[in-house]
């Protein structure tokens, strides 16, 4: 266990700048999401707390102690790769078993029952004398974390961890990841670019974007005040609409581009020119009503849900309704939505 | 007719080709050491009694192993510098060592011969630094054999293992140095066991070539210290002993066969 410092850490390949003055202050035992676009910088950052790559400037600090010049093998901490990178001559038990023998960790005897323990967690302990090269993607990454958490590093980095799993099997490692740490309070670093992984999972997200820090905050925070306009659309994917803010006889009223008007909470004091965020989830579509009216596009069938694809002044928006709503394609439709969960991002 | 029939129809001419040029001199020779006129076993009785040229064997295979051993211990390090240098670099690298093979044998062999004479570059070098006696000299030794054999096989060595060290993923020396392990360890229980293919493969064809050699040890080592090749040679010119030639040619093929053996086996058990 040990608390992460970050301290303006930026990075450059050749001149291209890829991460621009990221800090962040990772508590010990904390459980922290860095989300983000793919491309935005989020493996870079992992690397460098993994010390697999230099900084251009900035710091890094691991349990209260300068570690930006120090080799990965002394900053004790164990890493997940996107690509697995299992070593293809060894088994899988000795993969598992490779970080205990190379930091010296127990005994033959206790290495053994930590790599069995490890691989159970991941439920693949009938395939521990198989060769990398036969197990399927699914089963070497689930090789790759019983790796990573079997020496039980003071912070554990894991790099896109669940992406190849099933359903099923990813709801299960989530589980793991969940009590495993809260049985071992590791402090971990996850990255994800799926944030409901990241809002069920983590402790604190830590919202990337283009190399910078876009938000922070707890999952609720971010879910529920998202602080920009990328915030709420890579959050709940929301739709962004432009509009304009004015006072109404019954407060204010967002006005978009085809002069349709939507209430919102009294409270709202933004006025002018806005960007309106509303999320697919909140919307309600009816037939008849006196909201906005919005034309239906298509509609897209999600087993439990549907989703409609309309266009609202010019734009497109879409919503999750349940699935025995039966609109049809060109039909015009009215939206109402809880004037609380409006979000209103200034420009 | 047949795809087989086709492709055996296609093939015919190569194939003879092979046994016009290769088999038949082998089976010659093979024949030629037994059909000698003191009995199809006398040439390997007399090689094989006689403690001169068990001599002349013993020192063709540990010179053939130390000039392997050493071209790997130069080969691989260097291959390695050469996966982690850039693009430009890297070339320069390849034709710096595989420069050697675009010169003719006889020529870079004379070079090394006047690098290591009495009065060459070398022993003058090393005697004026006070390294070693009046009396030393390189020339006509074992160790000039190695390095003038150690020069011509290096290629082979390092480009074989290179070909094997570029396909291996570079993360997975990222993953073991997050695991605990050292540059050096990395090397031992990462880089190393991936290698080995190649490390083989450049073995093989250190060992056999160095084996086989004829004209960098006759002319670096003199006629006292002779290899096996060298010995053939003298069969066949100096005292023409056709039989006894082929025996010891024989012989030389028995050798370095004995030795891929296993090593094939090796390989082939680690691919199956
Ligand atoms: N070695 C490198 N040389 C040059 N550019 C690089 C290098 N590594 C990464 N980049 C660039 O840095 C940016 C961030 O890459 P990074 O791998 O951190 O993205 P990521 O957020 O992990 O994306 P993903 O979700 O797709 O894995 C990308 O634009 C990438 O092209
Ligand atoms: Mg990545």
């Amino acid at each position: 266990m040990a608390n992460v410092r970050l301290t303006s850490i930026q990075k450059s390949f050749a001149k291209t700048a890829v991460l621009h003055s990221i800090s962040l202050d990772i508590a010990s035992g904390e459980f922290i999401s860095l989300l983000g676009a793919s491309g935005c910088g989020k493996t870079t950052l992992l690397r460098i707390v993994a010390g697999l790559e230099s900084v251009t400037a900035g710091a890094v600090e691991i349990d209260g102690r300068d570690v930006t010049g120090l080799p990965p093998e002394k900053r004790d901490i164990a890493m997940m790769f996107q690509s697995y990178a299992l070593l293809p001559h060894l088994s899988v038990a000795e993969n598992v078993r490779f970080p205990l023998r190379m930091r010296g960790i127990g005994n033959r005897e206790e290495q053994a029952e930590r790599v069995k323990a490890a691989l159970e967690t991941v439920q693949l302990g009938h395939l521990s004398e198989r060769k990398p090269r036969q197990l399927s993607g699914g089963q070497q990454q689930r090789v790759a974390l019983a790796r990573a958490i079997v020496s039980k590093p003071k912070v554990l980095l894991l790099d896109e961890p669940l992406s190849n799993l099933d359903a099923r099997l990813r709801e299960d490692m989530q589980v793991e990841l969940i009590e495993i740490h809260q049985r071992l309070g590791l402090t971990t670093i996850f990255v994800t670019h799926d944030q409901e992984e990241a809002l069920s999972l983590s402790d604190r997200i830590v919202l990337l974007n283009a190399g910078r820090v876009e938000q922070e905050g707890t999952p609720a925070q971010i879910y529920s005040q998202p602080a920009t306009g990328f915030a709420s659309n890579f959050i709940g994917s929301a739709n962004l609409l432009p509009a304009e803010i004015f006072e109404g006889p019954d407060g204010p009223v967002a006005r978009f581009a085809d002069g349709q008007a939507l209430a919102l909470a009294r409270t709202e004091t933004a006025r002018g020119a806005v960007t309106v965020a509303l999320r697919q989830e909140d919307l309600s579509l009816s037939a008849e009503g006196n909201g906005p009216r919005a034309k239906v596009r298509t509609r897209v069938f999600l087993g439990a849900r549907n989703r409609y694809v309309m266009s609202l002044a010019g734009q497109p928006l879409r919503a999750l309704t349940a699935n025995d709503l039966d609109f049809a394609d060109g039909q015009e439709v009215s939206l109402a939505i809880d004037p609380a969960r409006v979000r209103i991002i200034r420009d | 007719m047949n795809d087989r029939m086709e492709n055996l129809l296609l093939a015919l001419p190569g194939l003879l080709l092979l046994v016009l040029a290769f088999f038949l001199p082998i089976g010659q020779m093979l024949v030629l050491s037994v059909t000698g006129p003191e009995g199809p076993l006398a040439p390997f009785v007399r090689f094989l009694s006689d403690p001169y040229y068990l001599g002349i064997l013993w020192r063709t295979v540990r010179l053939s192993l130390l000039i392997t051993l050493i071209c790997g211990a130069i080969g691989f390090p260097l291959a390695y510098i050469m996966t982690k240098v850039g693009p430009r670099l890297r070339l320069w690298l390849v034709v710096m060592v595989i420069l050697p093979l675009m010169t003719s044998v006889v020529v870079r062999t004379f070079g090394w011969m006047v690098l290591l004479s009495r009065s060459g570059l070398i022993p003058e070098m090393l005697r004026d630094m006070g390294l070693v006696g009046r009396n030393f000299a390189l020339m006509q030794t074992e160790t000039a054999i190695v390095i003038g054999m150690v020069q011509v096989l290096l290629p082979f060595m390092a480009l074989s293992i290179l070909g094997v060290l570029t396909r291996i993923d570079g993360r997975l020396e990222e993953a073991a140095r997050t695991m605990g392990c050292s540059f050096l360890q990395t090397i031992r229980t990462v880089v190393l066991p991936l290698a080995l293919p190649g490390i083989v493969a450049g073995s093989l064809l250190c060992f056999t070539l160095s084996a086989s050699a004829f004209i960098t040890p006759n002319l670096l080592g003199g006629t006292r210290i002779q290899v096996l090749a060298a010995s053939i040679y003298k069969s066949v010119t100096a005292t023409p002993d056709w039989p006894f030639a082929a025996a010891q040619a024989v012989i030389l093929f028995a050798g370095i066969a004995l030795v891929l053996v296993p090593y094939i086996k090796m390989t082939g058990a680690r691919n199956g």
